[in-house]
Order: structure tokens, then C-alpha cells, then sequence
């Protein structure tokens, strides 16, 4: 299995303060890879460099066998890198499968020239999206909800919309910053379940996480940062039990089981 | 509810139609083919402005090149004002392309700045330029369409030419909005962020919105230039421009048919108000700036929730609710 | 040849600095608000016909006084902006904040024309006359132009660094989430920067007076080559204001040499467009 993200030395300061400090990782595929860290480990800079909305002062990023330290956001997201945020970021004033639509854009060919002229085939393009939108809807168990405007659904279901949306892209790789964060235990469950039949449909994922139920109960790798560097890596049961990370972030209130 | 639509729709037409017989002086033939040149324009703006959210300034400046454009083609080439129509579509592409990549590539005001410094720099060259617009006297003999070697003459047969031409206008803008595009445009302004993450080329797409606003702004100007028969250019003015965006925010931004109702509107209401005499511009200008900051959803979802706050508050329920 | 490039020089510094404290002015409330304010060119011209129409004209008072006056009524007019329009505006989208400022100067352009009609008219006597240097001509209006930059330059300087006020103006500057929570009154803050802002705008009408004459576009130009000076300065960044402006000036006086005069007042806006393609941030801007 070769590598979908590698992260060699990448260093970033803001005014003297080091975000990110020399750090190395890699994802493999076929892996679903954990980012930890306490507050202000910065894990928020490292998706920020990875995705392009911050350029690293040193280092390299490769996605899918491709430099993108230097590529901006869209283009990173055109190789197939898709995310989701942190504090959701839907088109609040687009119903859920107009917001899907959206990220098929970059998978359409037509230019707007051939699409004022060819009706049927801006017809067939858009029929195209469309078709596909329902059935990664049916696929989060979304559609009937597919014409709600997104700014009036529950918490829950504008998570499942962002993810839906994410997949829209054909993604090789999904990176989702917080996915428990604000879902209740139930709503958790059946997120991580589609997480969970999201990467068996082929798509690697890599999650930053806070909740460590959720860490241990899908990880499959975990790479652990303070202070902005790398301190620990490896399979759930020893990182947990990694005095480093016990001492760095853990603390005594956590003993794997 | 959507068969209420077409219905108002097809009255609307059928109004449309009807109209030049019931108002047929030139001097009203000649208003409301303004008017269906601005509610063209307006879709154009429509997509910059209502939908990206960027404010264009200068749409009087890029209606003036297209206009000029269209006319010395005519008037000192002899070519046929078809050609001037392609020639204009051709320069309004231009103009979109090369102020758009200098405004769009970098977030912020600029677009709006930059359009204003263009109609500045137009009109400076028009007024100055004697010997090819003539300057300040304005430019003359502008000639009409013909379709089979025959005229279209100004007037009613002008007026159904400009009618159909604005529904094919309208219905190319209807295309556009509902389309890929025009999700993206109302993507990149909603959330950037999120239209990046979705590999979402956000210059790419402001640029695209702008090069249709300064198509449809060209192709008005060329129109208007036949419609009138001259053209003089003190009056593509700043003012003129904000009129466009004023009738943007009227019929609600974003909104293709809303942008009818709000071209309709401020193209019309000089001669509802005339009784204001002097006092015309400050009524329009205080009305227009209550709207901009107490209506923002445009005229119309504006009347329409206030007239159910009403109902509400009267006991009565709308019928919808009832 | 020398002496033209001196005079030329001369009158490009003096519209530069003119250039400048229009840029100060806008960006004063940019930085307060968030909002580019487009009727600054008519709170220019209101203050000229205030003090030269208003208190000089119509009511034969002497200068300074008209112009202390003035000073008063243009802070009422400043916090009435901020009421009506500045606050009202700062929480809505871009194009409503851009429409809404310009409909403001819309509504008070009108009521100027209203009051006192199209024609134009001077003020006989103000900061006219020539000074000789050696064989250099020099238009006095120039010098004051000139001088008087300088010192609200420097008093707003004094101000900024010193006052309570000032410091919380700058605050605001910096973060306006972070200033409202250490309890700043943005608000105030606004009205106050209003305020400034509008005798700011007097003291520019009243300066141009010998250059354009008293009527109604008289700060039209000048408003728009302000917004140049901003962008080629570095936007929102006063002392970027100040070197744009005096870039702009010169440019744009220097110009006469080699384009026809007729065109002078393109060139400031071909010099913004250029600016916007090799360097988006301006002289002085720091990257984004």
C-alpha cells in the first residue's frame, strides 16, 4: 500500500510563535489516520496547511503522488482532497441537494458558451449531478430531506450534508476536522457508521478528533502533536499507552481499557 | 403556487404586448424601450452584483463602449448594426476579462473602484476624442436593424424587437441562475471557504459573473444606441450606473424576475412622480436609501412579509395559513 | 525646462496632499466600520458650501469664524452620518453598505442643489496670489495647501497617540470583536470617528476652493483620485494614504508632459488599475 499524504518536515510561524514545528506524518492507504493533540497543539494549522488556506514556511506536503505545497485551496481540493470543517460551513441559503450540487462543479466539463447552445447536453450534465446527489443522499440516509433548506436543519443533518457534499468531489482522501463535535451520543453512533461505510466505499480518511471514544473506536492510526511537533505514533492501544502522550495530553483520567 | 406564477406571467406578457397600442407616442415608445434595455442590462448585473455580491460601478461605462462601439461600426464603417451588436457582445467579453482580472483576483472592494475609475476614463474619452465620437455633441444617424432587408422602424416594430430580445435575455439569465454556474456564483458568496474546500476556482468564477454583467451592459448600450438613433456621452454618468444597481436591490438581489420589476420601477417612476417637480432625485434618492437599509430583500419580499405582518396583527389570516 | 519640472512638481505635491487627507478621511471610517464610505466626496462639498456658501456668503461673516462654525455644524453632520448611515450599515452585505453610503451623498448632493442651485460660485480673496522664488512662480493656494495638510497631518498624529480617544480608535482599528469586548463603545467610537472624519472633509473643501471653485462636483474628482491613493498607498494604512497620495499627485501632474492635459484626470485611475495588477497591497501595505 503506498502513501495517499505525506507530510515531510513542515515548520510554519506566526510572528516568532512556532504553529507547527518540524513535523512529519504520513497517511497510508487504506488507513483511517487520527490526528490528537491538546488545545493549541496545532492541529487546526496543520489541516489549514494541508488543505492550502496556509502556506508553510518550510517543508513539503504530497497528496496522491503530488507536490501541493504551493497549490492553492481548490486546486488541492480538484486532487481529490475533500474536508469538512469544524464549525460546519454549508451554502446556508441552498436546500441540502443544491449544496451536494455544488460539489459537483469541478467534475462538469461544459463551458458556459457550449452550455448556452447544447440545451440537452447542459440538460444531461445537469440530470447527471442531480442523479448522483440522490444517490450519495440515499447513500447518508439523507433523501428526504432533500429539498429542506439547509439553514433549517438540526445540527446532526447539516453535519451528514457537509460529508455529503464532501463526497460529491469523488474524493480519494476526506479530511474532517471535529467530526463528533456537537452530536449527541445516538447522532455520534450513526456518524461514525458512515464514516466507517464511507471509508469501505474506497475513500481514505483522515480525522482530527477530540472525543477519544470516537478516536479508539475507528483509528486505525494515530499520530499525536504538542506544541505544534510530533510526539508520539502508532496503533490506538500504544499511543494510549505512550507515556509521553499520557503525560503531554492524556493525563491520569485516561487508561485504555 | 407555482401555476399562480405562470399565470401572473402570462398576464404580465400579455400587458407587454398590449401596451405600445395603449401609450403609442414616440415619447413613451421610447421609455419603455429604455426600459426593456435596462431590465437587460440588469440581468447581466444581476449575476456580478446580485448573485457574487460584488458591487459594479461602472456598468454606465461599459453600456457607453458597447454603445459607441455598435454605433462607429454603423455610422462610420456602414457595417450593419448586426455586426455592431457581435462587435459589442465582443468588447463587453473584453472589458470583463481585463477589469475583472485586476478587481477579482484579490478579495475585498476593489471591483467597485475599479469599475468607477473605467466609466470616468470613458467618458473622459469619448467627450475628448471629437474627431471619431464627436466629443461632447455626440454622435448622430445612428441606424436601425433590419431583418430580410427590412427596417425595423423605431416604434412599435423597435419595441417587439427589443420585447423578445429581453426574453431571450431573460431566459438565457434563467438558464444561467439555475444552472451549475449559478449555483456557484451564490456558492462563492455565501461561503468561500466551502466553495474552495470543493475545488471551486473562487477568481475564475467572480471573473466569469463580471464578463456576463459586461456582456449584457455592452449588448444594452449597443440596443440603446439603436433605439435612440444617438448617442452623447455625458449620459452614461455615475448616476446612471448606481440607477442599475438601485434597481438590482429593488426587485431583490439575485432575483431574475424581481430585476424586471425592478427596472420597470425606477425606469417608470420619473413619470409617476413628475408632480415633484426639482424635487424628484432627493424623493427617489431617500426612498431608494430607506429601501437599500430597511428593505433589503427587495421591494416585493419586502411588501409581501410586511403585508403579513399586518394580516397578523390584525387577527386576519392569510390565505395561505387559512 | 527646470523651472517647469519645479512648478509642476509644486502643484503635484499640493494635489498629492490633497489626495492624501481625502484618503485619511475615508480610510479613518474604513477602519472604524469596515465600510468605504462613497459620500465622502459630497461631506467634502457640503462643508465647502457650509462655511464659503452658508456662514461667508450668505450671513457676511469673516473667514475664520465661517469656519469655526463650520467645524460645528460638520461634527453634528458627523454624527448624524454615523446614526443614519454608518452604524445602520456595518452589520449588512457589501453592496448595501457601498449603495447605502452612496444614496446618503445622493440625498445630500441634492439637497445642496436644492438649496443653493447649480451654479457655481468663489470666494474672492481666499488664499490667492502668487510667491516668487527666484524665478519659480508659486500659487500661494499651493503653500496653504501644503502647510495646512501638514499640520492636520500632525495634529491628528498628536491625537491618535495621545488621547483616550484616539487609543481606542486604534484599538477598534486593530480588532473590533476584541475592542467591543474590553469595552470599548464602538458605537461612540463611530460617532466620534464621524465626526473627525467630516471636519476633515471641511478643511479639504475649504482648501480646494481657489482650485475648483464652490459648486456642486467640485470634490468629485478629488474623491474618486482619494480612493486611487488608497489602493497604491495600502489600503485602510493612513501613512500609506499620505505616500499614495503625493505618488498619485505627482504622477498625475507630471503627466502633462508627455499626454495631452485633456486626459490628466484618467491618469490617477489607469495608476489605480495598474497598482491592482503588479501590487494589490500598495507601497506601504503589508501582505495579507
Amino acid at each position: 500500500m503506498g502513501d495517499i499524504l505525506n507530510v515531510s518536515h513542515l515548520t510554519k510561524r506566526f510572528s516568532g510563535l512556532v504553529a507547527v514545528d518540524d513535523l512529519s506524518l504520513t497517511v497510508k492507504e487504506r488507513q483511517i489516520h487520527t490526528l490528537i493533540g491538546p488545545n493549541g497543539a496545532g492541529k487546526s494549522t496543520t489541516i489549514n496547511l494541508i488543505t492550502g488556506v496556509l502556506k508553510g514556511d518550510t517543508g513539503t506536503i504530497t497528496f496522491a503522488g503530488k507536490d501541493i505545497s504551493a497549490m492553492p485551496t481548490h486546486k488541492i481540493a480538484q486532487l481529490g482532497l475533500g474536508r469538512t470543517f469544524q464549525n460546519i460551513k454549508l451554502f446556508g441559503a441552498m436546500s441540502v441537494i443544491e449544496n451536494l450540487m455544488v460539489g459537483a462543479h469541478k467534475n462538469t466539463s461544459q463551458g458556459i458558451v457550449n452550455f448556452l447552445w447544447n440545451t440537452k447536453r447542459a440538460k444531461d450534465e445537469e440530470e447527471k449531478m442531480r442523479a448522483h446527489a440522490e444517490q450519495i443522499l440515499k447513500q447518508i440516509d439523507m433523501y428526504s430531506h432533500k429539498d429542506d433548506m439547509v439553514n433549517e436543519l438540526p445540527y446532526g443533518l447539516r453535519k451528514m450534508t457537509e460529508l455529503g457534499r464532501t463526497l460529491m468531489i469523488d474524493p480519494k482522501m476526506i479530511l474532517l476536522d471535529e467530526p463528533a463535535a456537537g452530536l449527541n451520543p445516538s447522532e455520534r453512533q450513526e456518524f461514525i457508521q458512515h464514516l466507517k461505510d464511507v471509508y469501505d466505499s474506497g475513500i481514505d480518511l483522515f480525522l482530527i478528533e477530540h472525543n477519544m471514544d470516537v478516536v479508539m473506536s475507528i483509528s486505525h492510526y494515530i499520530t499525536v502533536i504538542n506544541f505544534g511537533a510530533k510526539i508520539a505514533e502508532g496503533e490506538p492501544k500504544e499511543v494510549v499507552n505512550n507515556p509521553e502522550v499520557i503525560k503531554a495530553y492524556l493525563g491520569s483520567r485516561f487508561k485504555a481499557e | 403556487m407555482k401555476s399562480r406564477k405562470n399565470i401572473i406571467s402570462i398576464v404580465c406578457l400579455i400587458a407587454a404586448v398590449i401596451l405600445p397600442w395603449l401609450f403609442n407616442s414616440t415619447y413613451y415608445l421610447s421609455l419603455f424601450g429604455q426600459t426593456l434595455i435596462n431590465i437587460i442590462i440588469v440581468f447581466g448585473l444581476n449575476f456580478i452584483t446580485g448573485l457574487t455580491r460584488n458591487m459594479n460601478l461602472g456598468t454606465a461605462g461599459i453600456m457607453a463602449v458597447g454603445a459607441y462601439t455598435s454605433a462607429l461600426l454603423s455610422t462610420r464603417l456602414g457595417l450593419s448594426p448586426w455586426i455592431g451588436l457581435v462587435a459589442a457582445i465582443l468588447v463587453g467579453f473584453l472589458i470583463g476579462r481585463g477589469l475583472g482580472y485586476p478587481s477579482l483576483r484579490i478579495s475585498g472592494v476593489y471591483l467597485s473602484l475599479t469599475t468607477i475609475a473605467f466609466g470616468e476614463i470613458v467618458r473622459l474619452v469619448l467627450n475628448n476624442t471629437t474627431s471619431v465620437t464627436g466629443g461632447a455633441q455626440g454622435l448622430t444617424n445612428v441606424p436601425v436593424f433590419s431583418i430580410f432587408g427590412i427596417q425595423i422602424q423605431r416604434g412599435i416594430p423597435f419595441y417587439y424587437f427589443l420585447l423578445l430580445f429581453m426574453l431571450l435575455m431573460f431566459w438565457l439569465s434563467t438558464r444561467i441562475v439555475r444552472s451549475k454556474w449559478g449555483r456557484a456564483f451564490k456558492a462563492i458568496s455565501d461561503n468561500p471557504d466551502a466553495a474552495e474546500s470543493l475545488g471551486i476556482d473562487i477568481a475564475k468564477i467572480k471573473i466569469l459573473a463580471f464578463t456576463l454583467a459586461a456582456i449584457y451592459a455592452a449588448l444594452g448600450g449597443a440596443l440603446y444606441g439603436n433605439l435612440m438613433g444617438y448617442l452623447n456621452p455625458s449620459t452614461f454618468n455615475f448616476d446612471f450606473s448606481i440607477n442599475f444597481v438601485i434597481m438590482l436591490m429593488i426587485g431583490g438581489i439575485g432575483i431574475v424576475r424581481g430585476n424586471i420589476i425592478g427596472a420597470i420601477v425606477v425606469t417608470m417612476l420619473p413619470e409617476l412622480l413628475r408632480f415633484l417637480g426639482d424635487y424628484y432625485q432627493l424623493v427617489f434618492y431617500t426612498i431608494a436609501f430607506i429601501g437599500a437599509i430597511k428593505l433589503p430583500q427587495g421591494w416585493p419580499a419586502g411588501i409581501a412579509s410586511l403585508a403579513k405582518w399586518i394580516a397578523r396583527k390584525t387577527g386576519l389570516k392569510s390565505r395561505k395559513e387559512g | 525646462m527646470l523651472n517647469t519640472i519645479l512648478q509642476l512638481a509644486v502643484s503635484g505635491a499640493a494635489l498629492g496632499f490633497v489626495y492624501a487627507l481625502v484618503g485619511i478621511e475615508y480610510s479613518l471610517i474604513w477602519n472604524a466600520t469596515g465600510l468605504l464610505n462613497f459620500s465622502h466626496d459630497k461631506i467634502i462639498t457640503l462643508g465647502a458650501y457650509v462655511a464659503a456658501g452658508l456662514f461667508f456668503t450668505k450671513m457676511g461673516l469673516p473667514i475664520p469664524v465661517s469656519f469655526i462654525l463650520s467645524i460645528v455644524v460638520m461634527i453634528l453632520v458627523g454624527f448624524l452620518m454615523a446614526t443614519v448611515v454608518l452604524n445602520p450599515l456595518r452589520k449588512m452585505t457589501t453592496i448595501f453598505t457601498i449603495m447605502g453610503t452612496i444614496l446618503f451623498g445622493k440625498m445630500i448632493y441634492e439637497l445642496i442643489r436644492l438649496l443653493y442651485g447649480s451654479a457655481p460660485f468663489t470666494v474672492p480673496g481666499l488664499m490667492t496670489g502668487t510667491v516668487h522664488i527666484g524665478s519659480l512662480v508659486i500659487a500661494k493656494s499651493n503653500v496653504y495647501i501644503i502647510v495646512i495638510a501638514v499640520i492636520v497631518v500632525a495634529a491628528l498624529q498628536i491625537f491618535m497617540q495621545t488621547t483616550k480617544t484616539g487609543k481606542a480608535m486604534r484599538c477598534v482599528q486593530q480588532n473590533k470583536k476584541a475592542s467591543e469586548l474590553m469595552g470599548i463603545n464602538v458605537k461612540q467610537n463611530i460617532r466620534i470617528t464621524a465626526a473627525i472624519s467630516s471636519v476633515i472633509c471641511l478643511i479639504i473643501g475649504f482648501m480646494v476652493i481657489p482650485l475648483y471653485t464652490v459648486s456642486l462636483s467640485m470634490a468629485s474628482m478629488i474623491g474618486l483620485k482619494g480612493f486611487a491613493a488608497g489602493v497604491v498607498g495600502g489600503f485602510g494604512f493612513l501613512p500609506g494614504c499620505i505616500v499614495g497620495g503625493i505618488v498619485v499627485g505627482l504622477i498625475e501632474s507630471a503627466s502633462v508632459l508627455v499626454i495631452p492635459s485633456v486626459y490628466k484626470d484618467a491618469v490617477a485611475f489607469l495608476v489605480l488599475i495598474i497598482f491592482l495588477l503588479i501590487k494589490p497591497t500598495g507601497i506601504l501595505g503589508k501582505k495579507s
